[in-house]
């Protein structure tokens, strides 16, 4: 090949065995065909490299001559040429994309799920209310973002069943949500699904002032902390909550990880953000207390001031 | 619907269709759209038997006059079908 872009482009589709070319990157397509590409390419688990031609003018020109095909995306299987958008759509719906794919897929067990009696009944009557062809979706982003959706069905989905609801999950979430639980909860804030996954990676957890004080009544192993400085633990403390300061921060972090800690303050807020230090340096068991001392006088002791 | 300047005179409806109807032998062509993006449906025995990819190329290469460089009318095809009948 004569010409230098279309030998670089040949090398490029012979090096990559899945090779998308496009708009932008995987994380910031900046086109709507190339977004949807890059949809399928993940809702089937696919393994791919990208190309982003606006980076490169000489590409975008050059790969439009090197596949004869006017438009971008383009993808690119073992060094032929799949088509466009709206060919990998087609592909997709029909499960032929899945079987051409089929040696870049990771091997993805199907997940196992649990939907609790209470999730499952509010979930059922959703799913029904959609009417015929509709199904229930379950997604979980990288970051451990759940969302619940109805749609229809996608070719290459797994589906769990679960107190007789079936939930369909991309194989890109299915890792992340594989004995997880989708539950209904009824708080402070009405009813709302709460989804969680033992996947996820530890976070802060909020414990109500009712809860700790039952943790406390029944000699539950945890260690209450106070952020507060002095002058307000003069005003009013929780017997048996300590001091958690420079020093005691050291005696804390040299605590085993999976220790119980709670952290309180005097609405929540600083105990919020020492809380997350304390995730951070590895503590898998961390609560901050909501409402702090304040909370706990209104609605444990108020013998406890309040200020 | 997105905007893309061009320098085509006249309905790029009209101008696909055509094109299309005179390259493909007995294709039947519906286009729909504008601002650059056209939905295309096209019905023609001659895809009898041909791949996805053979079949979109025989449409798209019958407006490739419509679709080259920054100012051209056809800015991007948003779907295109293409049916034996």
């Amino acid at each position: 090949m004569s010409d230098p872009t279309q030998a670089r482009i040949d090398g490029l589709v012979k090096e990559n065995k899945v090779l998308l070319f496009m708009k932008g990157t995987p994380q910031f397509p900046q086109c709507g065909f190339s977004a949807t590409c890059i949809g399928i390419l993940d809702g089937i688990g696919a393994k791919y490299n990208t190309v982003n031609v606006l980076a490169d003018p000489a590409i975008r020109d050059g790969v439009k001559a090197y596949s004869n095909w006017p438009t971008i995306p383009q993808l690119y299987v073992e060094g032929e040429f799949l088509g466009g958008c709206d060919i990998m759509k087609q592909l997709y719906a029909s499960g032929e994309l899945a079987q051409t794919l089929a040696s870049y897929i990771a091997p993805v067990t199907a997940p196992k799920l649990t939907v609790t009696p209470a999730a499952a009944e509010t979930l059922a009557a959703a799913i029904k209310d959609a009417g015929p062809g509709q199904v229930l979706h379950l997604t979980c982003g990288a970051t451990f973002q759940y969302d619940l959706s109805i749609g229809d069905a996608r070719p290459a989905d797994f589906t769990c069943e679960s107190n007789g609801v079936t939930v369909h999950i991309d194989r890109a979430s299915a890792p992340r949500l594989d004995g997880g639980t989708i539950d209904f909860v009824n708080d402070a804030r009405g009813g709302g699904f709460q989804i969680t996954s033992p996947h996820e990676p530890p976070k802060v957890r909020a414990m109500s002032v009712t809860e700790l004080d039952e943790k406390l009544k029944k000699g539950e192993p945890l260690q209450l902390w106070d952020v507060r400085p002095d002058a307000e633990r003069k005003v009013a403390k929780i017997d048996a909550a300590k001091q958690l300061d420079e020093q005691a921060w050291k005696i804390v972090e040299a605590l085993p990880k999976d220790t119980m800690l709670v952290i309180h303050c005097h609405h929540g807020g600083r105990s919020q953000r020492a809380a997350e230090q304390l995730v951070k340096s590895g503590f898998t068991k961390v609560y901050n207390l909501t409402g702090g001392i304040d909370a706990w006088s209104t609605q444990v002791d108020s013998k406890v001031a309040k200020y | 619907m997105s905007d893309h300047p061009t320098n085509f005179v006249g309905d790029p409806n009209v101008a696909i269709k055509s094109s299309i109807e005179a390259a493909i032998p007995g294709a039947k062509c519906d286009s729909s759209g504008g601002g650059g993006h056209f939905n295309i449906a096209v019905v023609s025995a001659a895809f009898e038997g041909k791949k996805l990819l053979e079949k979109q190329r025989m449409v798209l290469s019958a407006i490739a006059h419509l679709m080259k460089g920054d100012a051209a009318p056809v800015h991007a095809v948003d779907s295109l079908v293409t049916n034996t009948k």
